[in-house]
Order: C-alpha cells, then sequence, then structure tokens
C-alpha cells in the first residue's frame, strides 16, 4: 500500500464527515430512518387521536384536510389510517368534520395520560433540560402499556398536573380543570398566579424559557396593548409581544394579596442586605428541590449573602449559620422578601 | 372486611389524594421544615457574639477575592505538586536501589543457589517481582507525600474554597466545582481521584467527574513525560533553555489534559449524561486546624495504601504477561517480536511504533512500567547490547544511555511528541478502571471510561503524525 499522509488525512476526514453525518445528534441519517420505522399504523392511529382531542378540548373543528397539515406524517398514510378508524368505530364524520367517539375519546386521553406522566417523569427524576421533555414524551406515549403506565403514575404519586400545567387525566378518563385564562385577557392591574404555560409551538416556548419565566409564581400585569405585555413577577420586569404571552395561563386572584410587591428572587439580593425566604419556586423539582430544603432553604429562614465569588457565580449565602454556595440559577428559584 | 370494601376505601384514598393536589407533599416538607426551626429558634440559644468569627471571614475575604484567590490557589496546588515530584526522587531512587539493584540481584543468585529451573525463575523473579517492586518504587513515594498535604489542605477548609472559586469554569463545561478537587487528586492518582469524587453529590457531574479523572496526568505518567520531554524535546533547544524548554514540554502536555477534561466535560453533559439527576450545591464549612497525625495515619492508611495494593495485586500478573511474551516462541519469533511486527504498521500511522503499542496494552496495570518494557522490548526487537536479558524489565541511569536505545529502536522526535500525547490520552491503568467499575456500579460507564480515551489517543496522534509528516 502506498502511504502518504496528506491521503491519509483526506480519508480520516472523510470518515469522520460520514460518521457525523449518520450520527449527529436528531438530524443524523441514523436516527432519521430509526425515527421512520417507528411511524407505522399504531403511531399514526394515536397521534390522530390525540391531535383531535386536542382540537376538541380547544373548541375547534377539524377536517380531513387540516389534520393533513398538522400531522408530519405521509398524506396517504393518514388518509389511509382515518379510513381504518372510521371503520373501527375510533371516529366519525359529520359532514366533513372529524369527530371522536366515546372509545376514541378514551384511548386518546390514555395517550395524552401517558405523555404527560412522561414529562411530569422527566422533570422530577431525570436531568433532561425543558426543552427535551415534549420530543421525549412524544416518543414514549406509543410505548409504554397500561399497566406501566400505571406503575409510573404510583411512582409518581398519581400527579394532577404535568410540569407546564397541562392536568394529567387519571385511570377513569377525569381530567382536572385548569384556572385561569390567556394572559392578553388580562386587564392592567391584574393579580394573578401562572397556571399554566404552553409547549407548542416550540418556538415560542423557548422565547418564554429564555425569560425565565416560572410556573406557580404571581404576577401583576402594568401594560396590555396591542404591541406588547408587560407584568411584575417576583421582582423582576417581564415585557412579551401579545402571541408569546398568549401561551401563559393565569389565573387572576381576586383577594389583595399584601406581600406580592415585596416578593424578589434570591438572585437579586446584594451585599449587605438581609431578607428571609418566602418559599421555593415550583420551578425547582424532584432532587434539587428536596437538597434546598434539607439545607434549610425553608421558609421563614433569614438568609444574606456570605461571600461573593471573584467569577460571578455561584454565590455563597449564609443560611441557618452555614455557608452555602448557590448558582445563580439556584437562586432564581428560591423567593425572599427583603428585610 | 369484604374485598369490596377495601376496594372502596382504596378508591376513595385516591380520590381525595387526587383532590388534594400536588402542592400538598410539598407544603407538608415546608411546614415540618418550618416548625422544626421555630423550635430550634424558641429552645436554641446561640451566642450572637461567636457566630462566624472574624478570622474565618478574613480568611475567606482573601482566599475568595479577586486580586488574591486565583494566585494564592495557584501557588499552593504548584507548591503541592512540586513537593511532590521533587520530593519523592529522594525515596523513590532509595526504594528502586534497594528493590531493583539489591534485592533483585539477591533473590536471582538465591534462585540460582537452589538449582531453580529457568522459567520459573525467570517467570517469578523477572517477571513478577520485577514489576511489583517497579510500581512499588515509582508510585509509594509520591503518593505517600501528595496525598497527606492534599488531605491537610482538604481537611483545614480551604479546598472547598477552591471549588467555589473555579465553579463558574467548571459549570460552563457542565460539570460540578468540586470536580476542580478530584482533577487535582487524579494528579496524584486516578484511582484515588475517582474515590475522591465522592464528594460530588450530583450523580450527573460525579459520573462526569470520573470518566474524566483519567486526563489528569497521574503520578505513574509524570516520570516518563519528564524522561522523553528531556531526551528528546531538551535536545532540539538550545542548550541553555533546554531543561526550561522540556519543563514547559511537560506542563503543556498536563494544561493539554486540563483543556480535555473540559471539552470532554462538556459533551458528555450535552449528549450521553444529559439525561442524569443534576444538582448543585456546595457547602463552605467553617476554618479550623488540621489534625495533623490523625491526617497523616488516615491519608496513607485510607488514600496510600489501598491504592498501592490495588496496583500491586494488578502489577504482578502484567509483569508475569511481560516475560511470558519475550519467551514463548511461535516458530523462531517470540510472541512479543510478533506482536511488534503486527502492530508496526498501525503505530506508524499513529506516528508511534508497535514496541510502544505492546508496552501500552501489557502495561495496562500500572503505567510505571511502560518505559521500562518499552526499553526491554527494544532491546529484544533491534537485537542491540543491553538490557538485562529477554522479558527482564530494565531502566538506565543517564537519560543519554535511554536516548540511545530508543534512537536505536528508530524513534524520532515525532515519535517522542506523540509518546507524550499517548500517555496523556490512553486507557485507565487498570486499577483506575476497577476502581470505577466499584464506584459507579456500571459496566457501561467503565467501558465507556476505558475506551474512550484511548480513541481520543488515537485520533490524536494520528492527526499530529500526519501533519507533521505533511510540515516536515
Amino acid at each position: 500500500m502506498n502511504y502518504n499522509p496528506t491521503y491519509a488525512l483526506v480519508l480520516f476526514f472523510i470518515i469522520a464527515g460520514i460518521l457525523y453525518v449518520v450520527f449527529r445528534p436528531t438530524k443524523g441519517w441514523f436516527w432519521i430512518i430509526k425515527n421512520n420505522f417507528r411511524s407505522n399504523e399504531k403511531v399514526v392511529i394515536e397521534d390522530v387521536l390525540k391531535q383531535l382531542y386536542h382540537f376538541e378540548s380547544s373548541g375547534n373543528k377539524v377536517d380531513t384536510k387540516t389534520l393533513v397539515q398538522v400531522l408530519n406524517f405521509n398524506n396517504n398514510q393518514i388518509i389511509e389510517v382515518v379510513k381504518k378508524m372510521t371503520i373501527n368505530d375510533l371516529i366519525y364524520f359529520e359532514k366533513d368534520v372529524l369527530k371522536l367517539t366515546d372509545a376514541g375519546r378514551e384511548y386518546a386521553l390514555r395517550i395524552v395520560r401517558i405523555h404527560r406522566l412522561w414529562e411530569r417523569y422527566l422533570a422530577d427524576k431525570t436531568g433532561f433540560s425543558k426543552e427535551e421533555w415534549h420530543d421525549r414524551a412524544e416518543m414514549m406515549e406509543h410505548k409504554l402499556s397500561h399497566d406501566e403506565t400505571n406503575s409510573l403514575a404510583a411512582h409518581l404519586g398519581n400527579p394532577k398536573f404535568d410540569p407546564h400545567g397541562d392536568p394529567i387525566p387519571t385511570i377513569t378518563g377525569k381530567v382536572a380543570k385548569v384556572n385561569g385564562v390567556e394572559l392578553p385577557l388580562l386587564a392592567v392591574n391584574t393579580v394573578g398566579r401562572i397556571t399554566h404555560i404552553e409547549d407548542e409551538p416550540e418556538i415560542i416556548y423557548k422565547q418564554i424559557l429564555a425569560e425565565n419565566i416560572h410556573m406557580g409564581s404571581l404576577i401583576r400585569v402594568i401594560e396590555n396593548n396591542a404591541t406588547r405585555i408587560v407584568f411584575l413577577s417576583e421582582g423582576e420586569e417581564f415585557r412579551l409581544a401579545p402571541i408569546v404571552a398568549a401561551n401563559l395561563t393565569v389565573a387572576p386572584i381576586e383577594k389583595e394579596v399584601f406581600i406580592e410587591d415585596n416578593i424578589a428572587r434570591l438572585s437579586s439580593l446584594k451585599e449587605e442586605e438581609t431578607a428571609k425566604i418566602i418559599g421555593i419556586s415550583k420551578e425547582s423539582r424532584g432532587e434539587s428541590r428536596r437538597r434546598l430544603l434539607d439545607l434549610g432553604f425553608v421558609k421563614g429562614a433569614n438568609i444574606k449573602i456570605d461571600l461573593t465569588n471573584p467569577l460571578g457565580d455561584p454565590n455563597a449565602y449564609l443560611i441557618k449559620g452555614t455557608s452555602i454556595a448557590l448558582r445563580k440559577d439556584q437562586a432564581a428559584k428560591i423567593l425572599i422578601k427583603k428585610d | 372486611m369484604s374485598n369490596k370494601n377495601i376496594d372502596h376505601i382504596l378508591e376513595l384514598s385516591n380520590e381525595l389524594r387526587w383532590q388534594i393536589g400536588d402542592d400538598f407533599h410539598d407544603n407538608l416538607t415546608e411546614g415540618i421544615y418550618a416548625d422544626a426551626a421555630q423550635i430550634v429558634s424558641d429552645t436554641v440559644q446561640v451566642d450572637d457574639s461567636k457566630k462566624r468569627f472574624r478570622l474565618d471571614r478574613q480568611i475567606d475575604k482573601i482566599v475568595t477575592s479577586k486580586t488574591f484567590g486565583f494566585p494564592i490557589m495557584f501557588l499552593i496546588l504548584a507548591t503541592v505538586l512540586w513537593l511532590t515530584i521533587i520530593g519523592a526522587n529522594y525515596p523513590s531512587s532509595l526504594l528502586a536501589q534497594l528493590l531493583l539493584d539489591n534485592i533483585h540481584p539477591a533473590l536471582k543468585s538465591f534462585a540460582a543457589s537452589i538449582s531453580m529451573p529457568w522459567w520459573l525463575d525467570g517467570f517469578l523473579i523477572d517477571g513478577v517481582y520485577l514489576a511489583v517492586a517497579w510500581v512499588i518504587a515509582v508510585m509509594l513515594p509520591p503518593m505517600a507525600i501528595f496525598f497527606p498535604m492534599f488531605t491537610l489542605l482538604e481537611d483545614f477548609g480551604y479546598l472547598p474554597r477552591v471549588a467555589f472559586n473555579l465553579d463558574n469554569l467548571f459549570r460552563k463545561s457542565g460539570a460540578h466545582g468540586k470536580q476542580a478537587l478530584t482533577m487535582t487528586m487524579g494528579f496524584g492518582c486516578n484511582a484515588a481521584g475517582i474515590v475522591a469524587t465522592r464528594i460530588i453529590d450530583s450523580p450527573r457531574e460525579r459520573l462526569i467527574a470520573i470518566i474524566t479523572n483519567n486526563f489528569s496526568l497521574c503520578n505513574g505518567r509524570w516520570p516518563t513525560q519528564i524522561l522523553i520531554a528531556t531526551i528528546f524535546i531538551g535536545a532540539v533547544a538550545p542548550s541553555a533553555f533546554s531543561s526550561l524548554i522540556s519543563l514547559l514540554a511537560v506542563i503543556g502536555i498536563a494544561v493539554l489534559g486540563m483543556a480535555f477534561m473540559f471539552g470532554t466535560s462538556w459533551a458528555l453533559s450535552k449528549t450521553v449524561l444529559k439525561g442524569q439527576v443534576s444538582t448543585f450545591n456546595l457547602e463552605l464549612p467553617p476554618y479550623r486546624p488540621p489534625r495533623f497525625w490523625k491526617t497523616i495515619y488516615t491519608s496513607l492508611i485510607d488514600r496510600t495504601l489501598i491504592v498501592l495494593w490495588r496496583a500491586i495485586v494488578f502489577a504482578a500478573p502484567a509483569g508475569a504477561v511481560i516475560w511470558l511474551i519475550s519467551n514463548i516462541y511461535i516458530g523462531n519469533e517470540s510472541v512479543a517480536a510478533w506482536t511488534i511486527h503486527s502492530l508496526d504498521g498501525f503505530g506508524f500511522l499513529l506516528g508511534l511504533n508497535g514496541v510502544i503499542l505492546l508496552a501500552y496494552i501489557v502495561a495496562i496495570p500500572a503505567n510505571e512500567i511502560v518505559i521500562p518494557t518499552i526499553l526491554m522490548l527494544t532491546v529484544l526487537v533491534t537485537g542491540i547490547d543491553g538490557g538485562a536479558g529477554a522479558g527482564v524489565m530494565f531502566e538506565l541511569d543517564s537519560a543519554n544511555a535511554t536516548a540511545d536505545v530508543l534512537k536505536a529502536g528508530g524513534w524520532t522526535l515525532l515519535t517522542a511528541i506523540n509518546l507524550m500525547l499517548f500517555s496523556l490520552l490512553h486507557n485507565p491503568c487498570s486499577t483506575t478502571i476497577y476502581t470505577i467499575y466499584k464506584e459507579t456500579k456500571s459496566a457501561k460507564w467503565t467501558a465507556f471510561a476505558s475506551i474512550m480515551p484511548v480513541i481520543l489517543g488515537f485520533i490524536v496522534t494520528f492527526l499530529v503524525a500526519q501533519i507533521w509528516r505533511i510540515i516536515f
């Protein structure tokens, strides 16, 4: 064999390039092919049912054309499947509009239940980032059996809501009601609590995540017009375009909440200031939350900055006589009232 | 009670539980903590004047300050490493003299006096004994110096401040600030560094620290780096700067190791480890005077001796294998020579040679015996004078003599540089692999941690070799 370093190098980069194209995360050919194998009939049926259920619960009507547009499958495959589902009595046509039969709705609820339970599982028991929850649950909802789902639910303590605030249907198909209305519908000066953050479409969800808006936090609307919505929450000001704000559901609180304007995030505490802890935000979940409680970050505890970091993050806080360092993103999930 | 009733009660409880909602459990926990805090504040009296006494505050202000924090840290760590490397030289050479120059010949003559068959004598004394003696001589002194000093710093309370200062760097690569400590510990011994990852309580960050610990140049590898840098890299520099240049080359390799550590940590946290639970918290305990003798004792027993024992257990069979492959013949070639010739092609692609690859295969149990094995194998295949016979590892007293043997084996500057790179980027030693398994309890992560660095090593040395050959 004739050896030439240039050829060897070129060959290496060609092989590396091929490996990259085939295996790169999510867009690699290997994953695409694997996903295509996945989209068998069962998956299409279940996705159609779920989609119809979502349309139904948001009060929209849907015909075959819209369905084909919404779902990411081969058109013929969808039409084929819809035909089959009508025969199997899962759906029926009312003129052009597709409707779920009772059996169909029950099936759809089962899928929704798995999806939301799995998101809850990912949030509480794993370290996957929020952006990944939805896609992973989309895969999982077609895989878990009935028994597996129930033992998962029991393991998680039969939760009522998923991490976005969507209700998880029970075994019997009962669905809790989400309190509140879309944020753009609230009048200026309304006080409310964020009860739901919609995770679709992805682009808008990512914007909400980038803003660091937290589930379960109290807000006060201070400006609401066609171009933007501004609200105060946990001592910070947030500005959103109405289309983004529409993905937040807020439950207005009627009675006056007196502490509301004083709440701040621990990350905003400055040196030499002291404060009392109000609680830990819902965004801190699972193991992280438990550790914070163990370390004494509980309601009523006094806290102040003990040491600032030469690189800016993390800072050490003095709590119950001990110095504990927390990173900024953690400190942002602890709510305090400054003295 | 009938089954129907039980079912009814279960159903009712589920129903009620669901109605209470998700917040219930949290509120209950928080309530318990808050009540406990209330009881404490009502009943326990704290002398406020003594709280966080001044000295602690003052030390903390200095060691975490923007101006002094990092210089102090580098100074302390550099001192510890310098003391270890320099200080270990003397006991190491004493031990080497005792075990290799005195006891080894004594054993040989004893074996001869009772007319032990040559193969048993070679297998036991030249193989097993020599490997074990080498590991003890090279490994024991640096560990016996490094670990007590490190433990004293830990006991004093300084190390958590290092983790605190550096956390931001590690956070950016998806790791925990305490990894700074386990990484530094890895400079002493990777196996000990991996045991030390127990201080990281977040599962994902702990796995990252375990997998990347191998990128810390351990004390089994420092001597190799220093020797090769002196012989080949120091030699190309003007003689006035040669020792400085070779020192810089070794430091460069160690820093490159840190760069790989950060890079791999980042890649791991974004890919294979992204699903592992990740939390962070770092307690900064009050300073206290170290309990000197107790610390010395426990660090010697817990860290040094345990690691040394494991190393010996693994080194003994390695010595046996090294002796056997050099003395068992297939046709008219020993197994070693045959393997070396078949590895030569691949070795050449990586800018190395068959001898080095075989040495790294048989020396998986202990990096300490890589250089002696390379020397022995080089003499074996080139047939030059020197050495102590087939399968008997040896080292030469002067760097010049070593250089002569290696150059006779066809070594160039490229071989030397790639050996230094490969010494940094190859599979962990078997003691470390075993420790990874003990700590992770997972065959998957153990395999990954063992194979990933050697693949990196292949890629890096390959690229360096090709580019070098194109340029020169």
